[in-house]
């Protein structure tokens, strides 16, 4: 049996998209920008992975969407959270991991995972976007630097500031007057960081350390923000070659498993 | 989600209405007709009612101005007044509506009251001070700050019912019968609790048919049940409400007709306030999965214990209603509160917890996280907090709570297969 699945995340600044085959090997995996029409960032994305594939949509026997579009994907046959999804996705990835931290485009959260993969527990911020993805983009734009270019400015920092807030318009603020007052912007770079690491901290703090941890998400994508959670929770943190994909490999895990159950039940009938 | 779930409202509930919109309305002409007006926090309306005055109570009221549309107005006026929008929702949907009136700002008018002769503080937390204070600064109005601190242990709770006690004795009553120029009516406060006793006695037969599969109601519907228990106490319509209430879930139970159809799937816990102003969008986050909202600590801490009410003895009987045989003070209270949880997942066989985190209101919600590791441990259930407000509609990010309610869902299921 040629069987083919995928996993649809549609993240508020992301979209990502992974395609399984039938021994639940990534065999594509596309991520694009969400922007304002999720449905057809929904559709892009996945037929973009198809295309990459070399697959048509009729070779696809599930699909699993997740993310803050979950909803918007007319073509899923189920929706899971993106907290479902990642536990699982971490899972795979990582056989050994008990905390995941994911940190996504405008949210954060820590989760405790059981040795199925599923989710036991979960914390996740307030409706603020403080130590999400779309915080460390904007103080990446009031640095005047690009996003993927901080990690490396802040691995130079010499000098320990400070930036106190957590409200993103506040921080923004910080960052300006710290530049007014001629900081390094590497220290500043690192200076954010270790402030994102602290929030993130209280979160892990409020279900507790369980080792092993993995970090999922596109911030996991920035070493600093890793390295800085790292020295404040004392442990070595795991990442995925691409922890972007995560919530939708994690979804598409769930769809082999779907399908796979379906396909059986079928098999008796028959 | 392949099945289609839908909520089966009870006839019932839709008699609360008229009654509720009753009593503003009197409220609303008091002055009119030379009547003497009190507003009042915590349970001691009971006070006002009891010397003939007409009485507001904050979530009472800040319910109905959302219910009628007013919430958002109301509360715009006070954050113009330069009220921390951070601050408890209830305080500002007063301060707006007391500064509309003193200002002449335009606001739905069936939402505006008249000022009160008395102001009764039952501070059950700080705001409510703050509130009192800071009408008692721009009004001059009279304040009465009445204290019941919560018990920490079993042991607390006589001493502090004595401390509530003396309170109302020695600083209540005596401002209450200087205000209104009379000696205070306790045979008038008698005859509103043996009404509140029969009331409350149907209310309780009631709340155990969230024991039965399916549950033929929802704490919703128990929620907006509440008012003659609470600001409509004494007024006896609330007797036949009652009876009819029980009748109709005694027949749905009768018939196993549950409040969500075609069936239930998960029965949860709700913790907090209820979201008096979004009542409607929270339950229609719950039905799509089969979810129920059934028993919650805090629409069921008024009057818990009806059968213990001797009217006969109305001051110490009422004491008693909020420490010995109540559930208001004793609800937060830690070694109290945990081990009644626990009691209702089993007695309700509840799947999961909600704990509902008012970002206007943190005092109260500060445990939430830490209740649901415990009752995780001992009762293997797991539990979300959601965010939102009572009445604020700027605190609410739908997404966010559906996230969290999914979640939730979603990792009971889990832990069935």
């Amino acid at each position: 049996m040629a069987s083919f699945v995928a996993g649809v995340d549609v993240g508020s600044l992301c979209t990502k998209t992974v395609i399984l085959n039938s021994n639940g090997s990534i065999v594509s995996y596309n991520i694009i920008r969400s922007g304002s029409f999720y449905k057809g960032a929904a559709e892009t994305s996945y037929t973009s992975a198809l295309k990459k594939a070399g697959l048509q949509p009729d070779d696809i026997d599930y699909i699993v969407s997740t993310g803050y579009g979950r909803t918007r994907v007319p073509f899923r046959d189920v929706e899971l959270t993106e907290i479902f999804c990642h536990a699982r996705g971490a899972k795979k990835f990582f056989p050994e991991v008990q905390t995941i931290i994911d940190i996504g485009g405008q949210d954060s959260k820590v989760i405790h995972v059981n040795d199925n993969g599923d989710p036991i527990r979960f914390v996740m911020n307030d409706k603020c976007a403080a130590g999400t993805g779309r915080f460390l983009e904007v103080m990446a734009a009031g640095l005047g630097v690009e996003l993927d270019e901080m990690s490396e400015l802040a691995s130079r920092a010499q000098k320990e500031v400070e930036v106190s807030s957590m409200c993103t318009v506040f921080a923004e603020s910080e960052i300006i007057s710290l530049l007014a007052d001629e900081c390094e912007k590497a220290d500043i770079a690192a200076a954010i960081y270790r402030a994102i690491a602290r929030r993130i901290t209280g979160l892990v703090g409020q279900l507790g350390l369980k080792e092993k941890v993995v970090m999922t998400g596109g911030v996991a994508k920035s070493a600093g923000v890793v390295h800085a959670l790292e020295e404040r929770l004392n442990t070595r943190i795991l990442v995925a070659d691409e922890p972007q994909i995560n919530g939708a490999y994690g979804a598409a895990q769930i769809a082999l498993e779907k399908h796979l159950r379906h396909y059986c039940r079928s098999c008796k009938k028959s | 989600m392949e099945q289609k779930y839908r909520l089966n409202r009870l006839e019932t509930t839709r008699m609360i209405g008229p009654m509720v919109d009753q009593h503003w309305k009197e409220l609303r002409t008091a002055k009119e007709r030379g009547e003497k007006v009190a507003w009042c926090s915590g349970p001691l309306f009971i006070f006002p009612y009891a010397m003939g005055m007409k009485c507001h109570f904050m979530a009472g009221y800040s319910a109905y101005c959302a219910g009628r549309g007013a919430g958002d107005q109301v509360l715009e006026v006070a954050e113009a007044e330069g009220e921390l929008r951070e601050t408890c929702s209830y305080h500002r949907m007063h301060m707006g509506m007391a500064a509309a009136i003193k200002k002449g700002i335009p606001i739905k008018e069936e939402v505006i009251l008249p000022l009160p002769d008395l102001l009764i503080i039952g501070r059950l937390c700080p705001e409510m001070s703050h509130y009192a204070e800071a009408l008692y600064r721009q009004m001059g109005i009279r304040v009465v700050g009445i204290d019941s601190p919560p018990p920490r242990r079993a042991e607390d709770v006589l001493p502090l019912e004595k401390y509530f006690e003396n309170q109302i004795k020695e600083v209540l009553i005596p401002t209450m019968e200087e205000v209104c120029g009379k000696p205070f009516d306790y045979d008038r406060m008698s005859e509103i609790l043996r009404i509140l006793k029969e009331t409350a006695l149907l209310r309780n037969e009631c709340w155990e048919y969230f024991k039965c599969k399916p549950s033929p109601w929802t704490l919703w519907d128990y929620g907006v049940s509440i008012a003659p228990v609470f600001y409509l106490m004494g007024k006896p319509e609330g007797i036949p409400y009652y009876q009819r209430l029980k009748e109709e879930l005694a027949e749905r139970a009768k018939n196993k007709i549950g409040a969500i159809l075609p069936e239930e799937k998960y029965r949860i816990y709700w913790d907090g306030w209820l979201p008096w102003a979004f009542l409607g969008k929270f339950i229609r986050k719950f039905v799509p999965y089969g979810a129920v909202p059934l028993v919650g600590k805090y629409p069921w801490e008024f009057f818990p214990h009806p059968e213990t009410i001797d009217p006969e003895d109305p001051l110490g009987t009422f004491v008693k209603q909020v420490y010995s045989n109540g559930g208001l003070a004793r609800a937060n209270a830690p070694e109290m509160s945990l081990p009644l949880l626990e009691k209702w997942i089993d007695e309700y066989s509840l799947d999961g917890l909600v704990m509902f985190s008012s970002k206007t209101c943190r005092m109260w919600n500060l445990g939430h996280p830490d209740i649901i590791k415990r009752i995780e441990r001992s009762k293997g259930i797991p539990g979300v907090v959601i965010e939102g407000d009572m009445v604020d509609s700027q605190m609410i990010s739908e997404s966010q709570i559906e996230t969290r309610l999914q979640a939730l869902f979603e990792m009971i299921e889990a832990r069935r297969s």
